[in-house]
């Protein structure tokens, strides 16, 4: 297990320099100024030449890149160019948010999908399982642009429950929490699912059967066991995401998250945050898959045997 | 011990007065945007202009012909290159008590100016050569050349010499003399102003998405908001009997700009006829719900450079067909344009309909939306045929120059449509050299003249104002130019208070 982690965790230190050397190529390639931004059109040449020079940025890519990642050793990511406050400052501000919201809301997409996989495998060709597949239908078609005003509109507005947006309290985050764990849920439970369906047809399973074992055990402890991989795979991946922010939602709620703050950074071309904001994802992303696999070590011993051996 | 409780009590005493204050007593008003940084010196962004004139006091104003007018100062020209400034009874005291006066001017003035210090607000202030100190009260200005319009350029928000002295950090803990104070900035996207005179709080949030800024108004969770608007929603608040609406006349204005050294909007014939194809008035009693108005040069007819003598290029496609079968193009070798926008859905949609009202004419239109840093990096290396932006804030007629003279290309001005003619470059000249308003004026209105026939822009409108606010809000004044200074007087209907007197008020 030791190897097997260390090896995990060299990768994601290669991923991340491959991920932090691209984003500041990309975004010093994107048209447009960040001193157009912050001077605005009217400001004279010297002026600007002037502010370039203060920030860095009519030095070759390659020494502000250096600069970077000489930075990046102490854990320094810079000044924020229109914030003029610490990068590292900007996104602790951001993270509980982030954390908050991203835990909620898969969540609330376990706490439908299981029994909605589930429900479905078990009675498959019924009328659960149709319900269960049109809920997933209607779950991935709707986009959270459309979904979120209209749960504000109906829980907030007529019924009264919950604030409209903003972070004030737990109300507050039922609504982003459900929006984003809607169109996770639908994914989710078809593949719960799938999942189980394969693993029901196996010999195991009929062996449990014959030998008499009550069927919420089997479909729990034996089956849903088995099944539990792929659906693993696809937290891992949602859940990474989610920690890369979701904008459409957090935009909707005024949930100010990570998404957000990566989306105002690259608008204005701030070049520092862009690369914080883009760092922070990427350290999720690879830490949540990362932890995803030591996870799989766990449900099944074969992976953890065969990283090993 | 005692110690102890000396440094908590009052800590704790504090943190309950911030905290104690009763949520339904305080005003909250829904922006669109929030700024990052609040230093007058550095902003941009016109949410933190408006913000700052509630923080900060200005030497000067302007009335609604867009005439400078005393703000903090009365001025005097003692000679074409010398103006006198006095601090009047208005300058107000900074809330580390001191009252405004001339070191306060002199300091933030040569903040600016400091090439070093790579201000935004330096540029109309670089004819400055120097400043000086008569009185307590009073400041010269000397000048590099004439500029009967000096006076108008004195708008920076008035900054404390002593914290200037320590380098404050003002973007975040601003210390001004206006009618407000930063009383909390508890997270980004949340401000906390005080009114200095009643101690009424009001939060300024942020909230982006205009939906849910109006279905916020309309659970109460804000009271007030002000623009960015889609008309769909601007009709949904005014069929609402809880919301009261209100709009004005802007001066914002709209354009079309073309790429002259392009061999099709470089003809004059395409741009008339594109200036004909456009129905401007079926946009905006249509699309815009009448949220705006025709415009026909920069500056609205209400200022006092005035453009009511203009005559319109009015929509009369069958002359925008002529125009087009003379300049070579027709149904088997139809124009075709590449027009950019932003990505903003509302500017698409406008943009949609010119697409469609050009087609009619038998120009083929290839609309391409772009975020704003790529637009605007396109635009200003003249890599476009047509776009359409707005100029926010205009008013004084330097904006011609650095708009529209030949010498003004980017990075050196806005000219970005590379647009040349040595007249209009004379006229400027001439108006720049004229000592005295009226003749300035008289030059400002040929050079709109010649602008309104040579069309590097097709002036489409002035975007109206508007705001809409709940119950509870009363005196909220909407502003021409969309400034927050109704601030100052709105206050909140408390419901102790009899219901004839509300009624008096809200009529």
């Amino acid at each position: 297990m030791g190897a097997f982690l260390i090896s995990r965790l060299l990768s994601a230190l290669v991923v991340m320099l491959g991920v932090v050397c691209l984003v500041f190529l990309l975004i010093h390639l994107v048209p447009g100024d960040p001193v157009d931004v912050m001077l605005g059109e009217s400001a004279r040449p010297a002026d600007r030449e002037a502010l370039r020079t203060r920030l860095g940025l009519d030095q070759p890519m390659a020494i502000q890149l250096g600069h970077y990642f000489k930075g990046l050793a102490v854990l320094d990511l810079g000044v924020s160019l229109h914030a003029k406050q610490p990068v590292a400052e900007l996104l602790a501000a951001r993270i509980p948010a982030t954390l908050e919201l991203a835990l909620a809301a898969i969540s609330c997409a376990l706490l439908i999908a299981i029994p909605l996989g589930i429900v479905a495998a078990v009675k498959r060709g019924g009328a659960w399982d149709w319900g269960a597949m049109g809920f997933s239908m209607l779950g991935v078609s709707i986009p959270n642009f459309w979904l979120g005003p209209m749960l504000i509109l109906c829980f907030s507005l007529w019924l009264g429950w919950t604030p409209v947006s903003g972070r004030e309290g737990t109300a507050s985050l039922i609504l982003p929490a459900v929006t984003l764990g809607t169109a996770f849920a639908a994914i989710l439970a078809r593949m719960v699912r799938s999942s189980l369906l394969e693993v029901l047809g196996e010999d195991f399973v009929r062996t449990a059967r014959a030998k008499g074992v009550d069927e919420p055990r089997v479909i729990w402890r034996h089956a849903m066991r088995n099944a539990w991989l792929p659906v693993v795979t696809l937290l891992g991946l949602q859940f990474g995401a989610l920690l890369g922010g979701a904008v459409v939602t957090e935009v909707v709620f005024d949930w100010p998250g990570i998404g957000s703050l990566m989306i105002e950074a690259i608008q204005t071309r701030d070049y520092p945050l862009v690369q914080g904001c883009v760092l922070f994802i990427s350290l999720a992303y690879l830490l949540v898959n990362t932890l995803t696999d030591i996870l799989y070590g766990l449900i099944d011993p074969r992976i953890r045997d065969g990283a090993g051996a | 011990m005692k110690r102890w409780s000396h440094a908590i009590l009052p800590t704790l005493l504090l943190l309950l007065t911030a905290c104690g204050e009763p949520a339904d007593r305080i005003l909250r008003m829904g922006l669109a945007s929030a700024p990052l940084n609040l230093d007058p010196r550095y902003t941009v962004d016109a949410t933190a202009e408006r913000i700052n004139r509630l923080l900060y006091q200005r030497l000067i104003e302007f009335d609604a012909r867009s005439m400078p007018t005393p703000g903090i100062a009365d001025w005097q020209r003692l000679t074409s290159r010398h103006y006198r400034i006095r601090l009047n009874a208005r300058a107000g005291p900074f809330m580390h008590g001191r009252r405004v006066d001339a070191d306060d001017v002199i300091a933030t003035y040569r903040y600016v100016l400091d090439p070093d210090k790579v201000s935004p607000r330096r540029t109309t202030l670089t004819l400055i050569e120097s400043i000086s100190k008569v009185d307590a009260l009073t400041v010269d200005f000397h000048l590099s050349r004439t500029d009967p319009l000096f006076p108008a350029y004195l708008t920076l928000d008035i900054l404390p010499a002593d914290l200037l002295a320590k380098s404050h950090d003002f973007a975040r803990l601003p210390v001004g003399s206006g009618p407000f104070v930063l009383h909390a900035w508890p997270e980004p996207g949340k401000l906390l102003l005080q009114r200095r005179n009643d101690r009424q709080l009001i939060e300024l949030l942020e909230v982006k998405n205009p939906t849910v800024r109006v279905l916020k108004l309309l659970r109460g969770e804000i009271d007030l908001l002000q623009n960015d608007l889609s008309p769909e929603l601007i009709g949904y608040l005014a069929s609402k009997s809880s919301i009261e609406l209100q709009r004005r006349f802007g001066s914002n204005y709209t354009y079309i700009g073309f790429n002259l050294q392009d061999p099709h909007t470089g003809d004059p014939r395409v741009r008339r006829a594109i200036a004909h194809a456009i129905d401007r008035q079926a946009i905006i009693d249509r699309v815009m719900a009448g949220a705006a108005r025709r415009a026909e040069a920069l500056f609205p007819p209400e200022h006092w450079l005035g453009s009511g003598q203009l005559t319109a290029h009015g929509y009369d496609p069958a002359t925008a067909r002529r125009l087009l079968s003379e300049a070579g193009f027709g149904a088997g070798n139809p124009l075709r344009l590449v027009y950019k926008t932003s990505s903003d859905p509302y500017r698409i949609r406008l943009a949609t309909i010119i697409q469609s009202q050009l087609k009619a004419v038998g120009i083929e239109v290839d609309l391409r939306s772009y975020d704003w840093g790529t637009l605007f990096g396109d635009i200003k290396a003249g890599n476009f045929q047509l776009y359409s932006l707005s100029w926010v804030g205009l008013r004084t007629p330097d904006s011609f120059r650095y708009i529209f003279a030949s010498d003004s290309l980017p990075p050196m001005g806005a000219n970005r449509g590379r647009y040349a003619n040595s007249l209009v470059d004379d006229l400027l000249r001439r108006a720049e050299a004229a000592g005295a308003l009226p003749k300035q004026a008289v030059l400002y209105q040929r050079i709109q003249q010649q602008l309104h026939e040579d069309l590097p822009y097709v002036s489409l409108w002035y975007e109206g104002q508007v705001s809409a606010q709940g119950e509870r809000v009363r005196g909220y004044r909407l502003m021409a130019d969309g400034n927050y200074d109704g601030l100052a007087q709105v206050s909140l209907y408390q419901t102790e208070e009899p219901q004839d007197a509300r009624s008096a008020v809200a009529h």
